[in-house]
């Protein structure tokens, strides 16, 4: 594969490889996407998240041409969803949400045969990536786990290594030591500067491996976020334990504290932006005892968007 | 010593064609089965038949009209054994309801099996799968026609019955080229659509009302007129085993068979595909 050589790879005018201008699509029982606007630059890892229900999956089969958008345009690699979809999936590996396989016949049957469609697959990498996710190709589809059929859809996604992988909720029904090594391949893949389309209602797995989560609810994106942007503008925790009971007001006075609570000889308070003066003033003080700590990326989100997987 | 044998080789089953026809194998072993068990016995009984006088005493009895329907003319021979026994309506109607049953699961099963994602995920065109997967039933209807043909050609003598190669072949051919434009009908309907059940319903019915206009036009006249609409009319009304090929007709059916499939690669292009 042609490695893009990094003066190229900032020019202004390279393609994005996805690119989603002012999509809509609807459904008459309801559901679907509205104005999806979105572009993912190549090597990045992208985080779709939102609850079972919000468009995910829709967005994803628009992305392969399974389905057509009553409005708005779809492009990837520059080409046009629909009519080149054949030219786009030579380089995109796909992974459906709803895995359904073959169940007549053998994992190898399967493989062997998408392969096969999918063309200059090396029959080696196949064999490598079923060891790798502990996978026997030997059995029939129908005697398979559901873990062991994810299994074989992941492993179809990513023979052949494409440029682009579209993954809706990969790691579902897989224990979570397949799950890591999942997310290893997929780090392996950005690494070598392709890139991944991965959905979740999970926050947690989505935090884990994207660069950049876009959060999709009822239809609409709601939000799109630099992972660790969002680290960073979050407000850090501060744990301070002292000898005597602290005096609330004047930790509110502290440079940056937004909030402050007081329970028997400790206090809690939430610090936005630079931790320095704070941190210095409480270092300063007679304090027995300080921690700090990042807040999760599920508290991040629950406080800034008002995320609820459930909804 | 030999190098053991991988459990891991490469699959055979590569095309869209070739695992059409792996996942429909056990079921055209099953219907092969049951159309040369069907033939057979039909070929064992033809000795106490033939050249039996009340026999034909006996169906010179019946009706006109009876005997028109099940073409029951020279019934004691051969030629006319055959015609009523296997070619009146059992053997095309079988083997069309198969071409039916499969070429409707063929491109909607997939959809309703949800297994469609995963071969579009693939850089294959849509006009493809309906292409390859048409190009299965085209094998399967084919290879039980032409055990049809080898039972009752190569065995029927065996049991005195004899009938021209070119009669029977003609009678073959129409019968396969009748279900081979059905079962595309039904591929067609499925692709259109994405619903097995509907594609069923709809196609046998219209296998059906083919078979009966064109066999009630020869008592009733008004049908008439409309019976070339019919493709029965076509191919086996015309009594091939009699009178041969009839060369116009077959074409117009294979055009007609051409066309069905040309509506489904249309249709399957244009639409969303079920989740």
């Amino acid at each position: 594969m042609l490695q893009t050589a990094p003066h190229q790879s900032s020019a202004p005018t390279r393609e994005p490889v996805v690119r989603l201008e002012a999509v809509t699509k609807l459904y008459r029982g309801g559901g679907g996407v509205r104005d999806l606007t979105l572009t993912i630059e190549p090597g990045e890892i992208f985080g779709f998240l939102g609850p079972n229900g919000a468009g995910k999956t829709t967005t994803i089969r628009l992305l392969l041409d399974l389905i057509r958008p009553s409005q708005g345009t779809i492009r990837l690699f520059g080409l046009d969803a629909r009519r080149d979809s054949v030219a786009i999936r030579r380089r995109v590996g796909y992974l459906p949400g709803d895995l359904a396989l073959y169940e007549r016949l053998s994992a190898r049957d399967v493989l062997g045969h998408l392969a096969h469609l999918r063309g200059d697959v090396a029959w080696a990498e196949v064999l490598a990536l079923a060891e790798q996710l502990d996978l026997d190709l030997q059995r029939p589809i129908r005697t398979l786990s559901r873990g062991n059929r994810q299994k074989v859809g992941i492993v179809a996604a990513l023979m052949g290594r494409p440029d682009l992988l579209v993954l809706d909720e990969p790691t579902s029904g897989l224990d979570p030591l397949i799950q890591r090594q999942v997310h290893e391949l997929l780090r392996a893949a950005a690494g070598e500067g392709r890139t991944v389309f991965l959905s979740s209602h999970i926050l947690s797995e989505v935090a884990e491996v994207a660069d950049r989560v876009g959060l999709i609810r009822a239809g609409e994106l709601a939000a799109v976020e630099r992972v660790a942007d969002l680290r960073q503008r979050a407000a850090h925790l501060i744990d301070v334990r002292y000898d005597h009971e602290p005096d609330r007001d004047a930790l509110l006075r502290l440079p940056g504290v937004q909030r402050c609570d007081v329970s028997g000889h400790e206090a809690h308070l939430e610090v936005a932006g630079d931790l320095r003066g704070a941190v210095g003033a409480i270092a300063a003080s007679d304090m027995t005892d300080l921690s700090v700590r990042e807040p999760t990326l599920e508290e991040l989100f629950l406080a800034f968007y008002d995320y609820d997987p459930s909804r | 010593m030999t190098p053991p044998v991988s459990p891991l080789n490469e699959s055979r089953v590569r095309s869209i064609t070739a695992r059409a026809l792996r996942e429909q194998r056990s079921g055209l072993v099953g219907w092969a089965s049951g159309l040369v068990l069907f033939c057979l016995v039909m070929l064992a009984v033809y000795p106490t038949i033939h050249g039996n006088a009340s026999f034909s005493d006996l169906i010179n009895a019946y009706p006109e009209p009876l005997r028109k329907i099940f073409q029951l003319e020279d019934y004691t021979t051969g030629a006319g054994y055959l015609r009523t026994e296997v070619f009146s309506f059992v053997l095309p109607l079988l083997l069309t309801l198969f071409a039916v049953l499969w070429g409707s699961d063929l491109v909607a099963g997939e959809e309703e099996r949800r297994t469609v994602d995963l071969l579009l995920a693939t850089p294959v065109s849509r006009g493809r799968v309906v292409r390859d997967k048409w190009l299965a039933l085209l094998v399967g209807v084919t290879a039980l026609a032409v055990a049809m043909e080898i039972v009752l050609g190569v065995i029927g003598p065996l049991f005195e019955l004899h009938v021209g190669w070119v009669g029977l072949s003609a009678a073959i051919v129409g019968s396969w080229l009748f279900a081979l434009a059905f079962g595309t009908l039904g591929l067609a309907v499925g692709a259109a659509t994405g619903r097995r059940g509907l594609a069923r319903g709809v196609t046998t019915s219209l296998v059906l009302a083919s078979y009966l206009v064109a066999t009630l036009a020869t008592l009733v006249s008004w049908l008439r007129p409309v019976r070339n609409l019919s493709l029965w009319q076509h191919t086996m009304a015309i009594d091939p085993l009699g009178t041969g090929f009839h060369a116009e007709r077959l074409a117009l059916v294979a055009v007609v068979t051409g066309l069905f499939l040309l509506w489904a690669t249309w249709a399957y292009d244009r639409r969303d595909l079920a989740t």
